[in-house]
C-alpha cells in the first residue's frame, strides 16, 4: 500500500520497467474491495440463519388484531330480532326474527335484502326460538308441545367469470311432537350427531308447571340407501331428576349430553347412553362465589367444554374427562378466566377453533380455550347486542341495540400458540388433569392441538443423557490411555480409526440401531448388562494379576503395548458374557405369572413388573448406544488433543519428581487439559442433542416425559423431521416447529460457544506455561 | 518409566488404573470395527452367490404352505426360535432356518421359517435354476421348456437349452431398450414439447387483449398440437407392439413343490444353476451383481434392481454442493485471515462460525425449506413460471435447494479449514512477496493461495464427506423415494437444478422403514450402507492423508 502512495507523488523518476500496470492496480483494487464485501457477506448470511428462523417463529406470539372495516343498518328495531349470523365471507349476513323468518342483508352485492318467511313448515304458532350458531340450527318450539329445526346453510355459486355469489339455503324439517297434551314449549334446543338426533326442552303445561322433557328422533334407513322418514323415537321426563327452577337447556351437537342449568346455578347432566337417557352429574359452575348464578352455559366447538358466564361477568370452562374414582366421564373445571369488566350479555363460539366471544354491555373480549388466553377485548361506545366471530376467524361483527352492525377484520393467524401452549403446563380436553402434551394433528376437524414443547426438549435431553452416559467414561478413557500410555506408533493407527467413526452417516448409525441391534438386544439385555458390569471389572482383576506376575514376564512388554495385551483376553469375556446372559436371567430377572404360578425368565417382562416401566424394542438403551458412535470419537479427538499438547515439560517435571506415570497423568495433564476436556464433553452433548436420524429410525418417536431406560423418546430434532414435510406453508405447526429449530440452535450455539471459549482460555493457558 | 518399574521396592501407583484405561481405547475400537464387519459382511455377501438346498418338509408341522411337500431356497439364516423362557415348564430350544424361497408371485411372500424338526430330508439339486426377473423377484425352479411363437418347443434336456434360453433372454434385453428408448427420449420429447405448447396457449388465453397475431398463433399451436399428437400415436403403438412381442416366446418352469410356470422370457432378465458353479463361476456371478447394483435402476418398490440414481444423485448434489460451498468458504476464510483487522469482532465472528458447524443439520434443513424453497423458490415461480402454477417449479424441493442447503450446512468447515491452512504459510513467505513488490492480492493469490491449497482441498472434502452423508436436512428440501428423471439428462437444457433426486442415505432410510416389504429389503439396504460408508470413508482417508502430508511438510518449513 505504501508503495502506491510513493509511486504517485513522483511518478516520473520511477523507471518504465518497474511501474505497475494500471490493470494490476486496478485488479488489485477491486480483489481487495471483493474480498471485503464477499467475506462480510458470506458471515452475514450465515449468521442470517438465525435471524431468518427467528422472524418466522415471531408471528406465534403475537395477540390478534382487530380492525374496524365498515358499519351497516342491519335491523330497525334490536327488540325484533333473536339473533344474527354471519357466512363464511361476511357479505349475506342473516337476521332471526321472533317471529320465526328470517331476512338476509346483501352487504356486497346489489339484491338488497332477501326475506324468508318460510323457515318453519307452517300451521304451528311459535313459542320460542333457538339459535346454534355451531351448526347453524335454528330450533322453534311450538304453543302446542311440538318442535322444529331449520339448518340456515349458505350455498355459493361461481359464473362464467367466476364471481361468487351466495344464496341462502334453508332445510327445514317437519314439526315433533316433544311435550305431553296441553304443554306448551317454553325453551327447546336440538342436537343431532352420526349415531344421535336428540331434542330436549322446557315444557310448560296450563298450570305453569315446568316439565324438562327429551325425544329421540329415529330416521329409518330408506331401501335406497338414502335418509328415510324420520320419526319420534325414545321420549324422556328428566323432572324427577331435578329438584330446582330450570332456567336454560343445552343439548350437546352431537345429541348425546344435555345440560340442565336451574335458575340458583346448578348444573344437571344427562347422558344418553345405550337407549337411556341419566343422570350422571350434578355441579355448580361457579362453586366458592357469593353469586352462584349462571348467566349462559354453552358449548363449546367439539362439544367437550362448556363455557360458562356468571352473572357477574365471571367466566369458566369445564370439560369432560374420566374420573378414575367414578370410571366415568364427568365435568370439572378445567379453565378459569378473568372476569369481564360487567355481566356477560353474549356467548359465541368459534367454528374454526376453540376461541369464544363473550360481551358485556360496551366490552368485548375473544378468548381462546386451550392456552386460557385473552386473545384480544377492547371496549366500545356503543351498547353490544350481540357478537359473531367469522366462520373462517377472520372476521368479527358487533350487533349494537340501535340495530347498527359493526363489522371488523380479525388477524389472529395462531390463537394456540403462545408461550403458554409451547412451555406452561395445560389441562387440555378430554384429559384428567393439567400436562405437557404433544399432539399436533388429530383424525377429526374439532380436535384440540397439543403442541407443547417440553416432553420434546425432555427427550431430546433423555437421548442425550443415555448417550453421554454410555459415550463420556469409553471416549475420556481412551483420550487418557491414547494420549498418556499408548506407544506412538500405534496412535498412529487409532487417531485415523476414531476420526472415521465420526464420519459415519448418522442414517447409517440409525439404519443398524433399529433393524440390526434392536432386535439381537431385544432378547438378550441381561447378556448387555452382563457385559457392562463384566468387562470394567475384567480388566482390574486383569491388572491386579499383572502386578502379581514375576517381573521377569512383565518387562518383556515395555509400556505402552498394554492395550494389545488385553485386547484378546477382552474378546474372551465379551464372548463369555454375552452366552452367560440367559443363565444371568433366569437367576435375576424371574417373573411368577400371578395367575397359574409359572416362572418366567425373561427381562423383559420382569422390567415393567418390578419397575412399573415400560419395556419397547427401540428403546432409549440402543438410542444412546448408536448414538456414542457418533459422540465418542468427537469427545475422543478434542479430549485427546488437550491432553496431548500438554508441555512436555510439565509432564517430564512429573515424573522427574518420582510420580507414576498414572500419578502424572491425573493429577498433572487431567487439570491441565480439564477445559479442553469440559469443552470436548460440551460439544459432544451438542452433536448429541441435535442428531436426527438415530432417533428418528431407533425409537418409536412417541413423545414421553420419563427417563424410563427402556422406553423411547421423541427429540426435537426427530419431531421435525418426522413432522415439518406435512406441515401446511406458514400455518401454527410449521411455525412451532421453526421454534423448535431455533430451540435447538440456540442451545447447541450457546453451549458450543462455551466450549469454545474454554478451548481458548486453555490455550492461553499453556502460553503461559511454556 | 522403564526405570521406574525396575526399581524393586517402590510400588508403582496406579498401574491398575492404565489398565482399566486401555479398556475404553478398546471399546472405542471394538465398536467401530464391528460395525464396519458387520456392515462389510452384510453387504457383500448379498452379490455371492449362495447354494440352493431342497427341503422335504413334513406337511403336518408346516403352514402356510398348503399341502406342498417339498419347496426349494437359499437359507438366509440359522438361529434358535424365540421361545417364552419359562421355567416351570421349560421347553427345549428349538432351531429354525430361514429360507428364501423367491417365487413370490405364487407364494405371496418370499421369506419363511421352518423348524429344523420339520425338515424331513435336505437336498442340493443340480438342476436347480435362479431366474431374475423384472416383477416378484427371483424364481426358483426347475426349468421345463422353452416356447417360441411358432410354437416350436425346446425340451430342459435337450443340450441346446441353456444357449437358446440365453439368446433369447438377450434379445430381449435388446428390444426391452429399445422400448425405453421410445418412452423415455421419444415419447418424452413429445410430451415436453405439449406440455410448452399448452403453456404458451395459456399464457395468449390469460392475456385481456387478443390481437390477430395471437389468433394465428393459437392456430399454429392447434396445428403443431395435432401433429404431436399423432406421432404420439404412432409411437405409442410402436412401443405396444414391441411390448406385445416380448411376451411372445415363454419359458415354463417347475417350482420344487411342483406346480408348472409359465413366464415370457421379456420379464427374465437373467439364469443361472447356482448349484453346478465353482468358485469362479460364483465370482462371475458376483461381479455381475455388483455391477448391476451400481448401474442400474432400482424396481419393484427399490428392493430390486440397482442404485444408480441414487448414486448419480447423490453424486450431482456433492458436486453442486462443492462448487457453492468453496468459493464462499475461501472468501470469508480470506477476509477473516488477510483482511480482517484483529479485535473483538473477528475473534466473535469466528467463534460463531466455528459454532456453526457444530448446529445440528436438521435445523440447517429447516432453514432450507423456509427460507430457498419456500421464499426464494416461490419468488422465483411467481416471477418466472406464473403460468405453471399452481404446480411449483422451483417452489418445491429439488436438487438445487438441497445442494444450497448443504452448502450452507458446510461452509463452516471449509471457511475453518482454509483459515487454518492459510495461517499455516509463514510469514516470512508472504513478506519476501510483498518485500518483492507484489500487491496485496498478488500475494495472496500467487503465494498464499497455492501454499494453501492442499489444506483447503482437506477443507472441502471433509465438507463433501459430511454433505454425502447427511440425510435429515434433504427429508425436508427435495429428496424422494424414487425420482422419474436424472437431474442431468439429454433433454435441454440438460441440467434440471429443479428436479427432486433420489440419494443413498435418504435411499437406506426408505428401503428400512418405508418398504411394504422389509424381510426383502433388508439385503439392498446393506448393500448401499456398504457403498455409501465406502463412499464417505474414502473421502475421510483422502483427507487424512492429506492433513498427515500437510503436517510433516510444515513441521520442516517452520524452523
Amino acid at each position: 500500500m505504501k508503495k502506491k502512495t510513493k509511486k504517485k507523488s513522483n511518478p516520473d523518476k520511477v523507471p518504465k520497467r518497474f511501474r505497475v500496470t494500471k490493470r494490476i492496480l486496478w485488479l488489485d483494487h477491486f480483489m481487495n474491495h471483493f474480498i471485503v464485501v464477499g467475506g462480510v457477506a458470506v458471515i452475514a448470511a450465515v449468521m442470517g440463519i438465525f435471524i431468518f428462523i427467528f422472524v418466522q417463529i415471531l408471528p406465534l406470539f403475537q395477540g390478534a388484531k382487530v380492525k374496524p372495516l365498515a358499519e351497516h343498518p342491519l335491523v330497525d328495531s334490536i327488540n325484533e330480532i333473536i339473533d344474527f349470523d354471519l357466512d363464511e365471507w361476511a357479505e349475506l349476513p342473516v337476521v332471526i326474527r321472533k317471529d320465526g323468518s328470517v331476512r338476509y342483508l346483501d352487504l356486497k352485492g346489489d339484491r338488497g335484502s332477501i326475506e324468508h318467511n318460510d323457515v318453519f313448515n307452517p300451521g304451528e304458532s311459535l313459542s320460542t326460538l333457538n339459535y346454534n350458531s355451531l351448526k347453524r340450527l335454528l330450533v322453534a318450539g311450538s304453543e302446542s308441545g311440538k318442535f322444529a329445526f331449520s339448518k340456515l346453510n349458505y350455498r355459493s355459486q361461481f359464473d362464467t367469470a367466476s364471481v361468487r355469489t351466495i344464496h341462502p339455503d334453508i332445510e327445514s324439517s317437519d314439526w315433533y311432537v316433544l311435550s305431553e297434551k296441553g304443554e306448551s314449549i317454553k325453551f327447546v334446543d336440538y342436537g343431532e350427531g352420526a349415531s344421535n338426533k336428540m331434542a330436549a326442552g322446557i315444557c310448560v303445561d296450563s298450570s305453569g308447571e315446568q316439565h324438562v322433557r327429551a325425544v329421540t328422533l329415529e330416521q329409518k334407513r330408506s331401501l335406497f340407501g338414502g335418509g328415510g322418514n324420520i320419526t319420534v323415537g325414545k321420549r324422556f321426563d328428566l323432572t324427577p331428576d331435578i329438584d330446582q327452577e330450570i332456567q336454560q337447556v343445552d343439548v350437546s351437537s352431537n345429541g348425546d349430553l344435555i345440560l340442565v342449568t336451574s335458575t340458583t346455578g346448578e348444573v344437571f347432566l344427562f347422558v344418553f347412553e345405550s337407549g337411556e337417557l341419566k343422570l350422571r352429574q350434578r355441579f355448580w359452575p361457579f362453586e366458592g362465589l357469593d353469586d352462584k348464578r349462571v348467566h349462559s352455559a354453552d358449548f363449546l366447538m367439539g362439544d367437550v367444554s362448556v363455557v360458562f358466564s356468571g352473572t357477574g361477568g365471571e367466566n369458566r370452562i369445564f370439560s369432560m374427562s374420566l374420573d378414575s374414582g367414578k370410571g366415568q366421564r364427568l365435568y370439572s373445571m378445567t379453565k378459569e378466566f378473568d372476569p369481564l369488566p360487567e355481566p356477560s350479555i353474549d356467548y359465541y363460539p368459534g367454528i374454526r377453533n376453540k376461541s369464544f366471544l363473550l360481551m358485556g354491555k360496551n366490552h368485548a373480549s375473544l378468548r381462546y380455550s386451550t392456552t386460557e388466553s385473552i386473545r384480544w377485548e377492547q371496549d366500545f361506545d356503543f351498547d353490544i347486542a350481540r357478537g359473531v366471530i367469522g366462520e373462517k376467524y377472520d372476521k368479527l361483527a358487533l350487533l349494537d341495540t340501535t340495530g347498527i352492525l359493526h363489522l371488523f377484520s380479525l388477524q389472529d393467524p395462531h390463537p394456540q400458540a403462545g408461550l403458554k401452549a409451547y412451555f406452561g403446563k395445560i389441562w387440555y380436553e378430554g384429559q384428567p388433569e393439567t400436562d405437557y402434551i404433544w399432539q399436533s394433528t388429530g383424525g377429526t376437524d374439532d380436535f384440540e392441538p397439543k403442541l407443547s414443547l417440553v416432553p420434546l426438549i425432555l427427550g431430546s435431553l433423555k437421548g442425550t443423557f443415555y448417550a453421554m452416559l454410555f459415550a463420556v467414561p469409553i471416549a475420556l478413557l481412551a483420550a487418557l490411555y491414547t494420549s498418556q500410555f499408548l506407544e506412538p506408533k500405534l496412535k498412529n493407527f487409532v487417531k485415523p480409526t476414531m476420526e472415521i467413526m465420526a464420519s459415519l452417516p448418522s442414517v447409517v448409525l440409525g439404519f443398524m440401531a433399529a433393524l440390526w441391534l434392536a432386535p439381537l438386544v431385544d432378547t438378550q439385555v441381561p447378556s448387555f448388562l452382563l457385559l457392562v458390569i463384566g468387562i470394567p471389572l475384567f480388566t482390574f482383576i486383569f491388572g491386579w494379576g499383572w502386578l502379581k506376575l514375576p517381573k521377569q514376564v512383565r518387562m518383556k512388554i515395555p509400556p505402552g503395548f498394554e492395550f494389545l495385551i488385553i485386547a484378546p483376553f477382552l474378546l474372551i469375556v465379551c464372548y463369555a458374557c454375552w452366552n452367560l446372559g440367559p443363565v444371568f436371567e433366569r437367576i435375576f430377572f424371574v417373573v411368577t405369572n400371578p395367575d397359574t404360578g409359572e416362572q418366567i425368565a425373561d427381562f423383559r417382562l420382569w422390567w415393567p413388573d418390578f419397575t412399573g416401566a415400560t419395556y419397547t424394542q427401540r428403546n432409549s438403551l440402543i438410542v444412546g448406544f448408536m448414538m456414542g458412535f457418533a459422540v465418542i470419537p468427537i469427545i475422543f479427538t478434542i479430549a485427546e488433543d488437550s491432553m496431548s499438547n500438554v508441555p512436555n515439560s510439565m509432564r517430564s517435571g512429573s515424573l522427574a519428581l518420582g510420580a507414576s506415570r498414572w500419578q502424572t497423568a491425573i493429577k498433572i495433564v487431567l487439570p491441565t487439559a480439564s477445559a479442553g476436556i469440559l469443552s470436548s464433553l460440551m460439544i459432544g452433548f451438542g452433536r448429541a442433542v441435535g442428531e436426527t436420524m438415530i432417533v428418528v429410525m431407533a425409537t418409536g418417536n412417541t413423545p414421553v416425559k420419563d427417563f424410563n431406560i427402556f422406553s423411547g423418546m421423541r427429540t426435537l430434532s426427530a419431531n421435525i423431521a418426522v413432522e415439518l414435510p406435512e406441515a401446511p406453508y406458514h400455518g401454527t405447526l410449521y411455525r412451532t416447529l421453526f421454534l423448535g429449530a431455533l430451540i435447538l440452535f440456540i442451545m447447541t450455539f450457546f453451549i458450543n460457544t462455551v466450549a469454545e471459549i474454554l478451548r481458548q482460555e486453555l490455550r492461553n493457558r499453556y502460553k503461559t506455561v511454556e | 518409566m522403564k526405570d521406574l518399574a525396575k526399581q524393586k521396592q517402590v510400588r508403582v501407583k496406579g498401574e491398575i488404573a492404565v489398565w482399566f484405561s486401555s479398556l475404553g481405547l478398546f471399546l472405542g475400537l471394538v465398536m467401530i470395527v464391528a460395525l464396519i464387519g458387520v456392515i462389510a459382511y452384510n453387504g457383500l455377501s448379498v452379490f455371492w452367490p449362495q447354494r440352493v438346498v431342497q427341503l422335504k418338509l413334513d406337511t403336518e408341522a408346516v403352514t402356510g404352505l398348503g399341502s406342498r411337500s417339498k419347496v426349494a431356497g437359499i437359507i438366509t439364516s440359522e438361529q434358535t426360535k424365540s421361545l417364552d423362557k419359562s421355567l416351570t415348564n421349560p421347553q427345549a430350544p428349538v432351531k429354525e432356518w430361514q429360507l428364501f424361497l423367491g417365487n413370490k408371485d405364487q407364494f405371496g411372500f418370499s421369506y419363511k421359517y421352518f423348524d429344523r424338526s420339520s425338515i424331513l430330508e435336505v437336498s442340493e439339486p443340480e438342476e436347480i435354476v435362479i431366474l431374475e426377473r423384472a416383477e416378484y423377484g427371483d424364481a426358483i425352479a426347475y426349468p421345463a421348456y422353452l416356447s417360441f411363437v411358432n410354437g416350436e418347443r425346446i425340451e430342459a434336456s435337450n443340450p441346446n437349452f441353456n444357449a437358446a434360453l440365453k439368446a433369447l433372454i438377450e434379445e430381449c434385453r435388446d428390444r426391452r431398450e429399445k422400448i425405453r428408448y421410445l418412452e423415455f427420449n421419444e415419447i418424452g420429447a413429445i410430451n415436453k414439447a405439449l406440455e410448452k405448447l399448452r403453456l404458451e396457449k395459456l399464457k395468449i388465453d390469460r392475456s385481456n387483449v387478443q390481437s390477430p397475431a395471437d389468433i394465428t398463433s393459437l392456430n399454429r399451436i392447434e396445428n403443431e398440437r395435432a401433429r404431436h399428437q399423432s406421432l404420439f400415436t404412432t409411437l405409442a403403438a410402436q412401443a405396444r407392439g414391441l411390448r406385445d412381442f416380448q411376451e411372445s416366446s415363454k419359458l415354463a418352469y417347475t417350482l420344487a413343490s411342483g406346480e408348472q410356470v409359465e413366464q415370457s422370457i421379456g420379464s427374465i432378465y437373467s439364469f443361472y444353476y447356482p448349484n453346478q458353479l465353482g468358485f469362479f463361476g460364483k465370482a462371475g456371478i458376483f461381479i455381475k451383481h455388483t455391477l448391476g447394483f451400481l448401474i442400474e435402476e432400482p424396481r419393484e418398490a427399490n428392493t430390486e434392481g440397482g442404485v444408480f440414481p441414487a448414486i448419480f444423485g447423490t453424486f450431482v448434489m456433492t458436486l453442486l454442493m462443492s462448487i457453492a460451498v468453496t468459493p464462499f468458504g475461501v472468501i470469508a476464510a480470506i477476509y477473516l485471515k488477510e483482511y480482517a483487522r484483529d479485535g473483538l469482532f473477528v475473534r466473535s465472528v469466528r467463534i460463531a462460525i466455528n459454532n456453526l458447524a457444530g448446529v445440528p443439520s436438521i435445523v440447517f434443513g429447516v432453514f432450507g425449506l423456509g427460507f430457498f424453497v419456500y421464499f426464494v423458490g416461490g419468488t422465483l415461480d411467481q416471477l418466472f413460471f406464473s403460468l405453471r402454477l399452481p404446480t411449483p417449479t422451483f417452489g418445491t424441493g429439488g436438487i438445487l435447494w438441497a445442494s444450497l442447503t448443504l452448502a450452507l450446512m458446510t461452509v463452516p468447515v471449509v471457511i475453518v479449514a482454509s483459515e487454518e491452512a492459510l495461517a499455516s504459510v509463514s510469514r516470512g513467505i508472504r513478506e519476501s512477496s510483498l518485500a518483492c513488490g507484489a500487491s496485496k492480492w498478488q500475494t495472496i493469490q500467487r503465494i498464499v493461495l497455492p501454499a494453501s491449497a492442499p489444506g483447503i482441498l482437506t477443507g472441502m472434502i471433509l465438507a463433501m464427506a459430511r454433505g454425502a452423508g447427511e440425510v435429515a436436512p434433504l427429508m425436508l428440501v427435495g429428496v424422494v423415494k424414487i425420482a422419474p428423471s436424472l437431474p442431468i439428462d439429454t433433454q435441454f437444457p440438460f441440467v434440471h437444478l429443479e428436479r427432486k433426486f433420489m440419494h443413498l442415505g435418504f435411499h437406506i432410510y426408505d428401503l428400512g422403514f418405508q418398504s411394504p416389504d422389509s424381510e426383502a429389503a433388508m439385503p439392498m439396504v446393506f448393500a448401499t450402507t456398504l457403498l455409501l460408508i465406502l463412499l464417505i470413508v474414502m473421502l475421510n482417508l483422502v483427507a487424512i492423508m492429506i492433513r498427515n502430508r500437510l503436517k510433516r511438510k510444515y513441521k520442516t518449513s517452520t524452523f
